[in-house]
C-alpha cells in the first residue's frame, strides 16, 4: 500500500525528521486560508500516487492569491485519483540528495541507500552511474548503527556541518522503516537548505500488504485506486489491473496469468483486463467474474491449472456465476489441475468446451474477440 | 536419485493437524515420504494422518531424528516456525504459506544463513522428488505433469510449473527433482543456490528454470553459468515479458522497478551466458529436444 505525500509527512513529523510548513485540502474553497497560514511563496503540490508530478504539471509555484487560486483549480481539474492538494511553504534549496531504504533479498537486511545527486533524475542516474549510489546494509535484528549512517553520509560526500543532522535523520528514516513494516521510505529530494539546514522535500512509504493485519491505522480507501473495479477487487484480495483492449483474462496463479497475458500480446490480441484468482481465491469465482463484467470486454479467457488451487471449485464457482450474472460475452475456458475431471464434466454442462492446452485458447479467444490487431 | 529430499528424508510436519496439514500429510505419505512426526502445540498424544503429533519441534526431534520440516503454518505464524526448527538443529525447511510480512521475509533469511540451512519458499508448492517422495502439495497422479525423469525443474510458480511441466512431459521427457522456490519478494532460497545440487545431481541432465519479471535471481543463474558453476544445459521460461512497467502482476515478487528486473533484460542475460531461452512454453520442450539425445 503507496502512502500519499501528506501521509508520509506526516509520519516524518511525528518522528522529529524535518519537513516544510504544509497544509492539506481535499477541495479547492480551502486555498484562501491555506495559504495565508503558509504565506507567499508556497507550492501547491497534487496528492496522487503516480510519479512524474512535475513534469505533469500537478505541482506548480505560486507567488500571490490570484495565482494560488487559478492554480489550485487548474490542478483539481487536471489531475485524476487525486486525494487533496497539498500546500507547503517554499524552501531555498541549495542542493539535493537522495536517501531509501528498502529490503535486500540477497542478504536478507535491509539496504539504506544515499547519493549526492537527489531529484528528478535519480533513476536515470541508477541506470547510467550507479556508483554515485552508495550503500549500506543493516541487520534487522541487530538494528541500525550511528557509524554506519555517518560512514554512508561521508561516502556520498555531504558538508561536515551536516553529518550530525543528517545522522539523526537516517536513523529515524530508518525508525520509521521499522515500525511502520514498509517496503520502501524515500526522501527525494532530502532538501539542504540555502542557510545549511536538511528537510525533506518529498516522502514515499510503500506499506507491505502482508504486514497490514498489524498495522490498523493504515486504511485502504478508494482513493488508492484507479478505478472501481481495481478497488473493488482489492478489497477481496484479487489482484487486478484494468487496461483498455478486448480480451478479460481470469486466471490463476500469477506466472501462468503473466504467461497468457504475454500469449494474447503476441498473437495479436489485447487485453481488457487482468485478474488472479489463484491461491486462497480460488473459491471466489463468482466474485471475479463481478470484477470482470465491470469493464467492457468482448471474450473471457480463463486459463488456470491450479494444484491446491482446485479446478473442480474453480469450474463450479464460473457455473454458479454464469447462472446467476449471465455474462454477455463468449467465455473460453482452460481449466486443468486438481480434479479437472469434475470441472470438464461442469463446463460441458454450460456449453464450454473445455480445453486443454494454453495456446489454443488463447487462439480461440483472440478469434472471438474480432481477430489479430494491426 | 533426486537433491534435497528422497525417501530416507525423515520429514516432520509443523503444524499436521489443520485440515490442509492433514490432507496433503497424508498424500505424501501415499507417495512415500517417510513422514515421522507432526507439530501442533496442545496436541501431543495425538495422531494425524497416522503420524504421531507432539507440542513442540524438540520434542518431537527427542523422540526420533529429523532431516527436514515442512511448515503448514499461516503466514503470520511462519517466522517463529521457523527459528523453532532451526534451533531445532534442522537444516532443510519447507515453508509453503503465501503472505509471509516482508520485515519478517528478511530477518527469516539471515536466519537461514546464519544456520546454514536450506529454508525452501514461502509461496510454493513444494519440492518434490518424482516417484520418490514430497513436501507440500502436488497432484502427483496428474500424469500428464508429474513424470520421473532426468529433467531437474525450479520455478517461482506454481501453476505456470504445472503448465510448463506439461510441455516437458509432452516432449517425452520427465523431472528428476522439482524444486518450487516460490514466488516472495524474498526467496528463502534462490535459484543459484539451488543449481550447484543440480549440478552434483548423476541423475539430473539438464534443468529447466521458470522465471518471472522483478527481482535478480534469473540474472544470477545467467551468472553462475557464466562462472562455471553450472555447466548441464539449461532451459528458461520467464513469464511477464509484455508486462507493462510499474504494475504489480500479482506475485508481490513480480514488480518492474526502475529498468531492472525486466524479462526482456533476464533473457538477455540468460541468452548471452549460453542458456536456451523459450519465448513461449511449447518451446520448452523443443528446445529439451534440441540439447538432449536421450530423454529418459
Amino acid at each position: 500500500m503507496k502512502l500519499f505525500e501528506y501521509q508520509a509527512k506526516e509520519l516524518f513529523e511525528q518522528i522529529q525528521i524535518p519537513v516544510p510548513n504544509r497544509r492539506f485540502i481535499e477541495d479547492p474553497d480551502g486555498i484562501g486560508e491555506a495559504t495565508n497560514r503558509i504565506g507567499f511563496p508556497c507550492v501547491l503540490k497534487a496528492q496522487v500516487l503516480q510519479g512524474g508530478r512535475g513534469k505533469a504539471g500537478l505541482i506548480k509555484f505560486v507567488s500571490n492569491m490570484d495565482e494560488a487560486y487559478s492554480q489550485a483549480d487548474a490542478i483539481f481539474s487536471k489531475a485524476q485519483n487525486m486525494s487533496g492538494l497539498l500546500i507547503e511553504e517554499a524552501v531555498q534549496i541549495e542542493k539535493e540528495l537522495y536517501v531509501s531504504i528498502t529490503a535486500d533479498p540477497v542478504t536478507g537486511t535491509a539496504m539504506m541507500m544515499a547519493c549526492s545527486e537527489g531529484g528528478m533524475d535519480i533513476e536515470e542516474i541508477a541506470k547510467n552511474i550507479p556508483e554515485k549510489i552508495h550503500k549500506i546494509n543493516i541487520d534487522l535484528s541487530e538494528g541500525i548503527q550511528t557509524y554506519q549512517v555517518r560512514g554512508l553520509l561521508y561516502d556520498i560526500g555531504i558538508d561536515d556541518k551536516l553529518i550530525g543532522s543528517g545522522t539523526k535523520i537516517l536513523m529515524d528514516l530508518y525508525q520509521v522503516f521499522r515500525n511502520n513494516e514498509a517496503e520502501l521510505v524515500e526522501i527525494n529530494p532530502l532538501i539542504v537548505t540555502k542557510d545549511e539546514k536538511l528537510i525533506a522535500g518529498d516522502g514515499k512509504i510503500s506499506i507491505d500488504d502482508n504486514a497490514i493485519f498489524r498495522h490498523a491505522q493504515f486504511k485502504v480507501t478508494r482513493a488508492y485506486y484507479e478505478n472501481e473495479a481495481e478497488y473493488d477487487a482489492a478489497e477481496e484480495g484479487i489482484p487486478y489491473i484494468q487496461f483498455d483492449g478486448d480480451i478479460g483474462l481470469m486466471c490463476a496463479g500469477a506466472g501462468l496469468t503473466n504467461t497468457v497475458f504475454d500469449l494474447v500480446n503476441d498473437y495479436g490480441g489485447t487485453v481488457a483486463n487482468y485478474l488472479e484468482f489463484g491461491g486462497p481465491n480460488y473459491h471466489k469465482a463468482k466474485k471475479a467474474m463481478e470484477i470482470m463484467m465491470k469493464n467492457d470486454i468482448k471474450v473471457l479467457l480463463i486459463v488456470t491449472f491450479g494444484t491446491i488451487a482446485r479446478a473442480d471449485v474453480m469450474a463450479k464457482g464460473i457455473v454458479e456465476a454464469i447462472k446467476e450474472l449471465q455474462p454477455p460475452f463468449p467465455i473460453v475456458a482452460a481449466i486443468r489441475g486438481t480434479g479437472e475431471e469434475q470441472a470438464h464434466e461442469l463446463l460441458r454442462s454450460m456449453e464450454i468446451e473445455p480445453l486443454i492446452d494454453t495456446e489454443q485458447a488463447v487462439m480461440k479467444a483472440i478469434a472471438l474477440s474480432g481477430g489479430v490487431k494491426q | 536419485m533426486s537433491i534435497i529430499l528422497d525417501q530416507s528424508t525423515r520429514v516432520l510436519v509443523q503444524g499436521i493437524t489443520g485440515k490442509e496439514g492433514k490432507f496433503w500429510t497424508k498424500h505424501m505419505i501415499d507417495y512415500g515420504t517417510n513422514v515421522v512426526a507432526g507439530v501442533t502445540p496442545g496436541k501431543e498424544g495425538q495422531y494425524a494422518a497416522g503420524v504421531p503429533v507432539f507440542h513442540t519441534v524438540k520434542r518431537a526431534a527427542r523422540n526420533a531424528p529429523i532431516d527436514a520440516s515442512l511448515l503448514f503454518v499461516p503466514p503470520r505464524f511462519a517466522k517463529e516456525a521457523l527459528f523453532e526448527a532451526l534451533e531445532a538443529g534442522i537444516k532443510k525447511v519447507v515453508i509453503l504459506c503465501d503472505g509471509i510480512p516482508l520485515h519478517d521475509a528478511i530477518q527469516m533469511r539471515k536466519a537461514a544463513i546464519s544456520a546454514g540451512a536450506m529454508v525452501i519458499g514461502g509461496n510454493t508448492s513444494g519440492i518434490i522428488s518424482m516417484g520418490q517422495a514430497m513436501m507440500g502439495f502436488f497432484p502427483y497422479w496428474l500424469e500428464r505433469v508429474y513424470r520421473p525423469g532426468r529433467i531437474g525443474i525450479m520455478t517461482r510458480s506454481g501453476s505456470l510449473t504445472n503448465e510448463i511441466t506439461a510441455e516437458v512431459v509432452r516432449a517425452g521427457f520427465g523431472a528428476s527433482s522439482l524444486i518450487g522456490i516460490g514466488g516472495d519478494p524474498v526467496p528463502l532460497t534462490r535459484f543459484a543456490e539451488v543449481l550447484p545440487l543440480f549440478q552434483e545431481d548423476p541423475n539430473t541432465d539438464a534443468v529447466v528454470l521458470i522465471g518471472e519479471l522483478g527481482g535478480t535471481m534469473e540474472e544470477e543463474v545467467a551468472e553462475a553459468i557464466e562462472n562455471n558453476v553450472f555447466t548441464k544445459p539449461l532451459v528458461a521460461f520467464l513469464g511477464g515479458r509484455t508486462a507493462p512497467k510499474g504494475k504489480k502482476m500479482g506475485h508481490a515478487g513480480a514488480i518492474i522497478t526502475a529498468g531492472k528486473g525486466t524479462v526482456k533484460d533476464k533473457m538477455i542475460a540468460l541468452k548471452n551466458a549460453g542458456a536456451l531461452v523459450a519465448e513461449r512454453p511449447r518451446q520448452v520442450g523443443t528446445l529439451l529436444e534440441s540439447i538432449l539425445a536421450s530423454k529418459i
